[in-house]
């Protein structure tokens, strides 16, 4: 079956629209969209829709039939609901560009229960090279052993290790033999370099041999250095996962590993990346990410955020779980897996420019949502949201939703960061110090002493060496981030 | 346009927080009353030929030059450095008391403000003192460290001080 899709959301109608008013609808829906006035990424997709809704919606018999499973998927109700949060409702009538800030928040819809417990098929992809002899590799060890203990009879768990070259440790297999299994984790030797690719396809095909829709699939890759010479391999690798619905996580240990690429490995897919300074806090890591994926309810969740001919989409950022720019300019973007416990949400900052518009309803942009169910009513999801705002002549005294205020203090924090290392790549250190003695004094005022010193440290250490330190980068990166707020528990 | 209070970076209509400094222009934060006030004291402090370092080692001595007064105050602050104004009827003796300056009138609070040491650092913490602690021309927030750089203007309710960092 294919997904469903609310054509009459697409056009902007109403289900008891005429001919006249779908005509109407679908006019101001294609000008809105269309790729000779709209360039904006995600546009085109956007546009495709319409028609493809214009041309059910305006045959008489065909909309007949539609209107039956319409009934239908509206008496069962949404499974998943898209939230918006707007820092203002009213514009101001200016020709001078206005900022609105929208957060989506996405969760499983009120009242439905949706299963949480799909099966898993994870391979635990690590790096065995010789730095992480020693402690690192024994908390390894431990949090797979947790791992393999925690899994449920069907689960499917296989194990891949790399140093200069991949071996599968543990073919994909559902885990009976626990004690088996944890002896075969226990002979990995710490030896050789750090050559990721091969690992990642190990283990790509371990999950391969079984991927299959009603299971999570997914890759958690541990490391604590650097691949030289095929990031860009790994990256494709990454993205074919997107494709076929599997996620990659990924965890850095210590300082020497590359973070953005760990995070453009994760990004691409949809799922996650953390920084581990001490290696008891493998297994914490692990224990979250496998819980995480456990209470899984859809995957391959994706957004396009397509904004309006005058509205620009400046950025969009995922704030939970964990914070990361997306790239506005290759739409749509994953989420990957869509927790079912907690909620995703993606912060929007949109760029208006009212012109002279005229006092009332102003259309900002449409977000597009669409996800894999997972479970027995396994099935794909679509939810078209339009985003408008009031233009008013009077002055409003507006509230922003303290949610969208929480997670934009804290984005600001993240961005501060971000900041400073991008002006001290571009040999900007005055700009970097400043932005970093700006960070310490937000993060002395959240009571951050700890972060806040690490940034005064860094703010200090520029003037000298013109670099951040490895650690106090992803210190600052990943401390950061993890103060956004993870949305709580909200569900059911 | 907005302007950040803060850093004067100019934001669009709308902007929610600073982009360049991250204060909040929500809320509390943001004090319509003294905005003209501000600008005008931001003016004058741009002039400045940028900033001085914000390092402070560990031997370093501070040079306080009070307005108006003929000779500067030099101290090797501790970890904390209290600045106020000496009370005789409460018994509250800051480190550095100021009543020689006239701090009485022009409003400077028995426990005003405070130097911290940091790590290589020093900064100006406001102790809630009745008439403010402004840092190059803007209030500080109180019991909310702030760093200080050599060559800043500190100013106790309305008396004026520049500080200058010494090795």
């Amino acid at each position: 079956m294919d997904t469903f899709v609310d054509y009459y959301s697409v056009l902007g109608a109403s289900p008891t629209a005429s001919e006249d008013e779908i005509r109407q609808a679908f006019r101001l829906a294609a000008r809105r969209f269309h790729p000779d006035v709209n360039k904006s990424p995600g546009s085109p997709l956007i546009f495709k829709d319409i028609n493809s809704a214009y041309e059910v919606l305006s045959d008489r018999s065909r909309r007949d039939d539609y209107d039956v499973r319409y009934r239908q998927t509206l008496l069962e109700g949404p499974n998943l609901a898209v939230q918006t949060f707007f820092s203002r409702s009213h514009l101001k009538p200016i020709s001078e560009p206005q900022l609105v800030y929208v957060l989506v928040k996405i969760q499983p819809a009120a009242n439905r229960k949706i299963a949480v417990d799909a099966p898993l098929n994870m391979c635990l992809v690590v790096d065995r090279s010789k730095s992480m002899a020693g402690v690192r590799m024994q908390h390894v060890k431990t949090a797979a052993y947790r791992i393999i203990d925690g899994c449920k009879p069907t689960d499917l768990f296989s194990m891949v290790v790399f140093s200069d070259d991949a071996e599968v440790v543990i073919p994909a297999q559902h885990p009976e033999d626990h004690r088996g299994l944890k002896a075969m984790v226990s002979t990995i030797r710490p030896d050789g370099a750090t050559a990721m690719l091969p690992g990642l396809q190990q283990g790509m095909a371990q999950i391969e041999r079984n991927r299959a829709s009603q299971y999570v699939n997914h890759m958690i890759l541990i490391t604590d250095g650097r691949t030289y010479g095929d990031e860009a391999e790994c990256l494709a690798l990454a993205n074919k996962a997107r494709e076929n619905g599997i996620g990659i996580s990924g965890m850095g240990i210590g300082e020497d590993w590359n973070d953005r690429f760990l995070d453009a490995l994760a990004f691409q897919t949809g799922g996650s990346s953390a920084y581990v300074t001490s290696p008891e806090v493998v297994t914490k890591f692990l224990d979250e990410r496998v819980r995480s994926l456990a209470s899984a309810c859809a995957e391959r969740t994706r957004l396009i955020a397509a904004p309006a001919a005058e509205v620009e989409l400046r950025e969009m950022t995922r704030i939970s779980p964990d914070a990361i720019a997306l790239p506005v300019d290759q739409q749509p973007v994953s989420l990957g897996v869509l927790d079912g416990l907690v909620p995703s949400t993606v912060m929007l900052q949109f760029h208006v420019n009212t012109g002279g518009a005229e006092p009332g309803e102003f259309f900002v942009g449409r977000i597009d949502l669409s996800a894999d169910l997972l479970g027995a009513s396994s099935h794909a999801e679509r939810i078209v949201k339009d985003i408008t705002v009031s233009v008013s002549p009077d002055h409003f005294e507006e509230d922003p939703p303290t949610e969208l205020l929480d997670a934009l203090s804290k984005l600001m924090l993240y961005r501060l960061q971000d900041k400073a290392r991008e002006a001290i790549e571009g040999g900007d250190i005055p700009q970097a110090t400043r932005s970093l003695e700006y960070l310490a004094t937000r993060l002395f005022e959240a009571g951050e002493e700890d972060l806040g010193n690490a940034a005064l440290h860094e703010a200090r250490r520029i003037a000298h060496t013109q670099v951040l330190s490895e650690e106090g980068a992803k210190k600052l990166k990943y401390g950061t981030r993890a103060l956004m707020p993870q949305s709580g528990d909200k569900h059911g | 346009m907005v302007k950040c209070p803060y850093c004067q970076h100019q934001m669009m209509e709308g902007a929610l927080f600073c982009e360049e400094c991250g204060l909040s222009l929500w809320g509390d934060t943001q004090g319509e009353v003294s905005t003209k006030k501000l600008e005008e004291e931001s003016n004058e402090f741009s002039v400045k030929s940028g900033w001085g370092t914000a390092t402070f080692q560990d031997l370093n001595q501070v040079i306080i030059h009070v307005r108006d007064a003929n000779e500067p105050i030099t101290i090797r602050p501790a970890t904390e450095f209290l600045i106020g104004r000496q009370d005789s009827a409460s018994g509250i003796a800051p480190d550095l008391d100021l009543s020689g300056f006239g701090a009485l009138e022009k409003g400077v609070s028995r426990l005003h403000a405070a130097l911290r040491r940091g790590d290589e650092v020093l900064s100006i913490v406001d102790l809630d003192s009745a008439n403010g602690t402004y840092l190059n021309g803007q209030r500080l927030a109180a019991h909310q460290p702030r760093l200080l750089r050599d060559g800043d203007e500190i100013r106790l309710g309305k008396l004026t001080l520049h500080i200058y960092f010494k090795q």
